[in-house]
């Protein structure tokens, strides 16, 4: 019985070991990993601010919004960086094992583009088209006023945050089984631009060498490319926040990252990136 | 210029000459190439299409191995390591919308089908779901995994009234996709997990593919999570059970003793219950959780009628039917990224009706004995409390240590009912615990949790 006695306390002992060492301070390194959409705004927030702070060490990486809040939640990375809003389920999971709803940042607007090729003729369609188009029931460019071609699809991957949006809010049911999925949205733009019937759809930052097909809420509206003003007044139909998710309030050098990335100058850099600013 | 002219012109005809000699064989190993490319583009097809099969099933699982030790002297031996669950789960999503589960459990001595159902999405309103199969009775602590839970056990009220969890029936959830509200409609057999003896002492239900009884249970959950802003969140909600067990005995007792001579065999003894739970999220230093979940209600044990043998009356054992109340308060904290430490206190009467110093006296013992075999207060009347203490060090994501302390007090009975529990020592000795005073039963536990 003595010896159990002594168990115990030692066990206490250990116990109170390692609270104390769980709160001592440990070097801040930022992980940031998620949506691939955000990777080039991510890469240029943290490329400018570890110059103005010597002492910063932040490292990005993409992977998707899905594998972002997946390393969120595995504790493999600080911040997770996401196209969509966080999914009950993984909230849930959250809970469970950090006993914490996670902290929601919306850091930057974007409005999803629809990319054609330069030479297409279609240059405007409705959201009802384009969840035809993704969906496969519209699958001749002819019946959008265009060429008597067959419609080529890409997309991205179902770890994608665009895709999940693009799939709730344009697609409004499942993508056609046609659609090529593509591991980011470098590769989609990529894939159009080579493409003479191709379309594709990702983050505004990424429409280079393409043609930029202006969106209509519906057949009587009018059509619209996203900018800074469309996107700001609503009428750019397909708008979206990309968000940062934390497990806990963040302090410290996260903090201060996060300050800045809110801050004027975070925003400046959204601009130049080619996406919109939160505000 | 002439000459130059005279140059250029044998040059291209050599050139054509050249072309046109090649022609032949250049096309031909076009062709070649051409078709092994499209010879590996159909492979690719192919194995992009069996690849896609295998990511529709998903694997995942967890292994728990612990020492324990158990400071009641009825528990012998009182320390060992043990294998609590070796579970893989197998997740076939078969189309869009539809899933099936199959989880075994591989303890040693022990392999069991855990779960085993089909869950069919609605892909309309992508808000209701249909389960049918062997799943969790909806309740917050029976459905939060036990690779999860922050102490070792679930909490005694939610284990004595859900025994192994599971349940086999059909199930409706709605979640709506815009509302932070969730509900949970069951219809199950029962009377799993329960034992129903037979006047020969074997378990009546022991079929663990089959109802007991024609009588089918109803159980209900709603849950709501509010959001508390920067703060945290809170969830909170209730759940009732509406189910029956079929009488197999002549005489039912209720929770104070007296005999309920409405039942008779084969009618229902009714167990119902209402439970109401909240979880308390809060961003203080990170993570913090207060959980906590009140049940009271009705529940049945299955007797058995008096026999003969060879000319000698045996009697039965009542039916009883005992009014309870439990409840659990959970308070966790997480310590950085890696470690948590986890408080509950848990209590749980399977009595109300009695307390301790009634145990035993004449007034809560059945004066009919020809009939009934020793149905009397006692024990199994007696309230629980337990304090558990539990810290978690996460080395990552998939393994998790866990050093847990329990210290169980009983209810004391009054100096008029003794209730006495004998034990054998190691040695071959015997001796007994008195529960007139604490009896001893706390629980030590370490163990350490892989999980894929």
């Amino acid at each position: 019985m003595k010896s159990f006695k002594l168990l115990k306390v030692s066990i206490i002992a250990v116990l109170l070991g390692v609270i104390t060492f769980a709160f001592t301070a440990a070097p801040e390194r930022i992980t940031v990993k998620g949506s691939d959409t955000m990777v080039i705004l991510a890469q240029k927030w943290a490329e400018v601010y570890m110059k103005t702070n010597s002492g910063a060490n932040i490292q990005v990486t993409g992977g998707g919004s899905g594998v972002g809040i997946s390393a969120l939640i595995n504790g493999a990375t600080d911040i997770a960086n996401a196209s969509r809003k966080m999914k009950s389920t993984e909230k849930d999971k959250l809970k469970q094992r950090y006993n914490s709803l996670g902290v929601e940042v919306a850091c930057a607007k974007d409005g999803i583009t629809i990319y054609v090729n330069a030479a297409s003729k279609v240059k405007e369609l409705s959201i009802k088209q384009l969840g035809q188009i993704f969906r496969g029931e519209i699958t001749n460019w002819k019946e959008l006023g265009g060429a008597d071609e067959n419609i080529k699809l890409y997309g991205r991957e179902n770890s994608s945050g665009t895709y999940v949006f693009f799939q709730e809010n344009v697609v409004k049911g499942d993508y056609a089984s046609s659609c090529q999925t593509l591991p980011g949205t470098a590769a989609v733009v990529n894939a159009v631009k080579k493409d003479l019937y191709g379309i594709g759809y990702g983050g505004a930052a990424y429409a280079e060498g393409i043609s930029i097909c202006k969106v209509k809420k519906d057949d009587n509206s009018p059509a619209f490319v996203p900018t800074a003003e469309t996107i700001k007044t609503g009428e750019y139909p397909i708008t979206r926040y990309l968000y940062m998710y934390l497990r806990n309030r963040p302090t410290g050098e996260t903090k201060k990252y996060i300050d800045w990335i809110l801050s004027a100058e975070g925003q400046k850099l959204v601009v130049e990136v080619g996406y919109f600013p939160v505000k | 210029m002439k000459k130059l002219n005279s140059i250029l012109f044998f040059l291209f005809l050599l050139v054509a000459f050249n072309v046109k000699a090649q022609d032949p064989a250049v096309n031909e190993k076009l062709t070649e190439v051409n078709d092994k490319v499209n010879g590996l583009l159909e492979r690719l097809a192919t194995d992009e299409a069996d690849l896609s099969k295998l990511t529709k099933i998903k694997i995942s699982g967890y292994m728990q191995a612990q020492y324990q030790n158990f400071e009641s002297k009825a528990v012998q031996p009182n320390s060992y390591f043990s294998l609590r669950r070796v579970r893989v789960k197998f997740t076939y999503e078969a189309t869009d919308g539809v899933k099936f589960v199959l989880t075994p459990d591989f303890s040693p001595g022990n392999f069991a089908l855990k779960d085993a159902y089909v869950v069919l999405n609605d892909r309309w309103s992508k808000s209701f779901s249909l389960w049918a199969g062997k799943f969790n009775r909806p309740n917050y602590e029976v459905e939060y995994s036990s690779s999860q839970r922050e102490m070792p056990e679930r909490s005694k009220v939610i284990g004595t009234l859900y025994p192994g969890e599971r349940a086999i029936g059909a199930k409706l959830e709605f979640n709506p996709v815009n509302v932070p509200i969730h509900m949970q409609l069951a219809v199950l057999n029962g009377a799993e997990g329960i034992t129903v003896n037979s006047n020969a002492g074997v378990n009546l239900n022991s079929n663990e593919n089959k109802d007991y009884d024609n009588y089918k249970d109803v159980m209900a959950r709603i849950t709501y999570n509010l959001s508390l802003g920067s703060f945290g969140g809170l969830d909170f909600g209730a759940h009732g059970y509406f189910g029956s067990l079929k009488s197999n005995a002549l005489t039912t007792l209720s929770s104070d003793y007296t005999t309920v001579s409405s039942i008779k065999v084969g009618d229902p003894l009714k167990r119902n219950w209402l439970g109401g739970e909240f979880q308390l999220f809060a961003d203080v230093l990170g993570g913090l959780s207060i959980k906590g979940e009140y049940l009271a209600g009705k529940n049945a044990s299955v007797g058995y009628a008096p026999f003969s043998l060879a000319g000698v009356a045996k009697p039965g054992v009542a039916n009883f039917q005992n009014k309870f109340a439990g409840y659990y308060l959970y308070l966790i904290k997480n310590l950085g990224k890696k470690n948590q430490f986890a408080f509950r206190y848990d209590y749980y009467d399977p009595n109300t009706n009695i307390k301790g110093k009634d145990i035993s006296i004449t007034k809560f013992t059945p004066a009919d004995l020809t009939t009934l075999s020793a149905k009397t207060s006692g024990k199994s009347d007696l309230a629980t409390t337990t304090l558990g203490f539990a810290f978690h060090h996460y080395f990552d994501d998939n393994l998790r240590i866990t050093l847990a302390y329990e210290i169980v007090q009983n209810e004391k009975v009054g100096t008029v009912g003794k209730v006495v529990d004998s034990y054998t020592n190691p040695d071959g000795t015997s001796g007994t615990m008195d529960y007139s005073s604490k009896v001893n039963q706390n629980v030590l536990t370490l163990r350490i949790q892989a999980k894929f």
